[in-house]
């Protein structure tokens, strides 16, 4: 008998929609990200936090900034406080 | 007779045409970005240099360290390739592109005209201009005469009759032939290095080694089927521009302005009523590159919403802020209309026939690719925690 592959498993189940995607972020001094995977951010739209499920054994604690790359490009990025990595994510 | 027309380093003559000083220095195009980096075809000088197209970047540059790259210009290419071929038809040609730089056409039309095959390629050479360096071939067959094309110099004319096809094509290398990388090197270490080598093995054995595409490139080189070249169907010259006051990367934008580009082009008297079947999207980006995407419809449509919607997805490929976008409806269907159903499909019906879509789907991609969105949590702060995307199998 041959056993699933990994993929072909995964794809069966459930899975969360617009999960959060490593980023490579280069912050500024002030915590605004400077660069998001290799591209200089050109305008920094918008910017707010969420801060969740703080009672629970994984509270959410995110910094959100919303950017226009110099490409053109838009970037919602955030900053996970908790795990201190930065994430991509369609706000 | 099968004529060819092969001007080799097309794209990067196209390119020089903005920079003739170039054209004498040691010059090569420059890999596309996001591919390998091999650099593409070269100039004389930099073939004096050493460089070969091809060849590894690093390893270019440290055999030629003044070696130029030129960035490829996809639309102008295009516009040249596409004048080049509009001249030709207009000395009589019925031209049959195979792809930017090579063309074939039949001769038979034109022999008398021109008054037999050697003046008539003269005058496909004249046509194409001197300045391209153009070189052409002909054969009863399509491989020879590109083989043909290939071994000319410059402005020549190569004609081989069929009583010769072997022989000359026997100490030609095997490079002619449409294979990948790999299997052009398979065949060089199996030793196999001219066209009369290969015709010479057993097409069974070449077959088993090398498969179906081992097996095609030895009727190749036993001169391949004489087969017929159709000539195409003249494009639809029917473009629309829009220019920028400044350049513009936002792709809201730019889905805004191709809206207004399909709205446009649709709405011109030389469509007369007749359905878009190919389109190209063209862009002059910043820096003075270009870029430019081809689509073919699968089915001919008139309608703003579904060109929109078909050609959205390409603006997504542009690698730099856009300072022009051009469309071109490239070739138009004859069809006026669209055949519709007299009942539309509905209840029970309509269910079938989604049902059969989704079974065709999950049988070409796999299990789990149909999937519905299910919102589980549509007012979480969490973007994530919003919905889950769960596999159908019904």
């Amino acid at each position: 008998m041959v056993a699933h592959s990994r993929g072909a498993r995964a794809g069966r189940s459930a899975r969360r929609l617009n999960e959060p995607r490593p980023a490579l972020v280069e912050p500024g001094f002030d915590g605004t990200p400077r660069r998001v995977d290799r591209a200089a951010v050109a305008v920094l739209r918008e910017e707010w936090r969420v801060v969740d499920r703080w009672w629970t054994e994984e509270p959410v604690t995110r910094r959100y900034f919303d950017v226009v790359l110099e490409s053109g490009r838009n970037a919602v990025v955030f900053r996970d406080e908790e795990k201190g990595q930065w994430f991509a994510q369609n706000a | 007779m099968i004529a060819c027309i092969l001007i080799p380093g097309f794209e990067l003559r196209a390119a020089l045409r903005a920079r003739p000083g170039l054209a004498l220095r040691p010059a090569a195009l420059a890999p596309a970005p996001g591919g390998e980096p091999l650099v593409g075809p070269v100039t004389a000088a930099a073939e004096a240099a050493g460089v070969r197209p091809g060849m590894r970047l690093g390893e270019a540059l440290a055999t030629c360290p003044e070696l130029v790259l030129v960035e490829e210009d996809p639309a102008a290419a295009e516009a040249a390739w596409e004048e080049m071929l509009a001249r030709l038809e207009d000395a009589g040609f019925a031209v049959d592109p195979e792809e930017v730089g090579c063309v074939f056409f039949e001769t038979r039309g034109v022999e008398r005209l021109y008054g037999g095959v050697e003046r008539a390629l003269e005058r496909a050479l004249a046509a194409v201009g001197s300045t391209w360096d153009p070189r052409a071939g002909a054969a009863e067959r399509r491989f020879a005469a590109l083989a043909a094309a290939s071994v000319a110099r410059p402005g020549q004319a190569l004609v081989v009759g069929d009583d010769r096809v072997g022989e000359f094509l026997a100490p030609l290398p095997v490079d002619l032939l449409p294979l990948q990388a790999a299997e052009q090197q398979e065949l060089r270490e199996l030793g196999v290095r001219r066209l009369g080598e290969l015709a010479g093995l057993p097409g069974g054995a070449v077959a088993e080694r090398l498969g179906p595409q081992g097996r095609r490139a030895w009727r190749l080189a036993r001169g391949g089927r004489r087969g017929r070249v159709h000539g195409r169907r003249p494009p639809a010259e029917i473009v629309e521009r829009l220019e920028f006051p400044e350049a513009v990367g936002n792709e809201l934008t730019l889905r805004r302005a191709l809206g207004a580009l399909v709205e446009r082009a649709l709405a011109r008297p030389e469509r007369d009523g007749r359905f878009v079947r190919k389109l190209a999207l063209s862009a002059r980006l910043v820096g003075g590159a270009s870029w430019r995407r081809t689509l073919t419809l699968r089915e001919a449509a008139a309608e703003t919403d579904r060109i929109r919607i078909a050609l959205g997805p390409k603006l997504a490929e542009l690698p730099a802020p856009v300072l022009e976008l051009r469309l071109e409806l490239v070739e138009l269907a004859e069809s006026t209309g669209q055949q519709l159903a007299l009942v539309a499909p509905t209840g029970r019906e309509l269910e079938g026939r989604l049902r059969e879509g989704l079974r065709q789907v999950r049988a070409s991609t796999g299990g789990g690719s149909v999937c519905t969105v299910v919102e589980v949590a549509p007012w979480s702060r969490i973007p994530e925690a919003r919905a889950l995307v769960v596999p159908r199998d019904d």
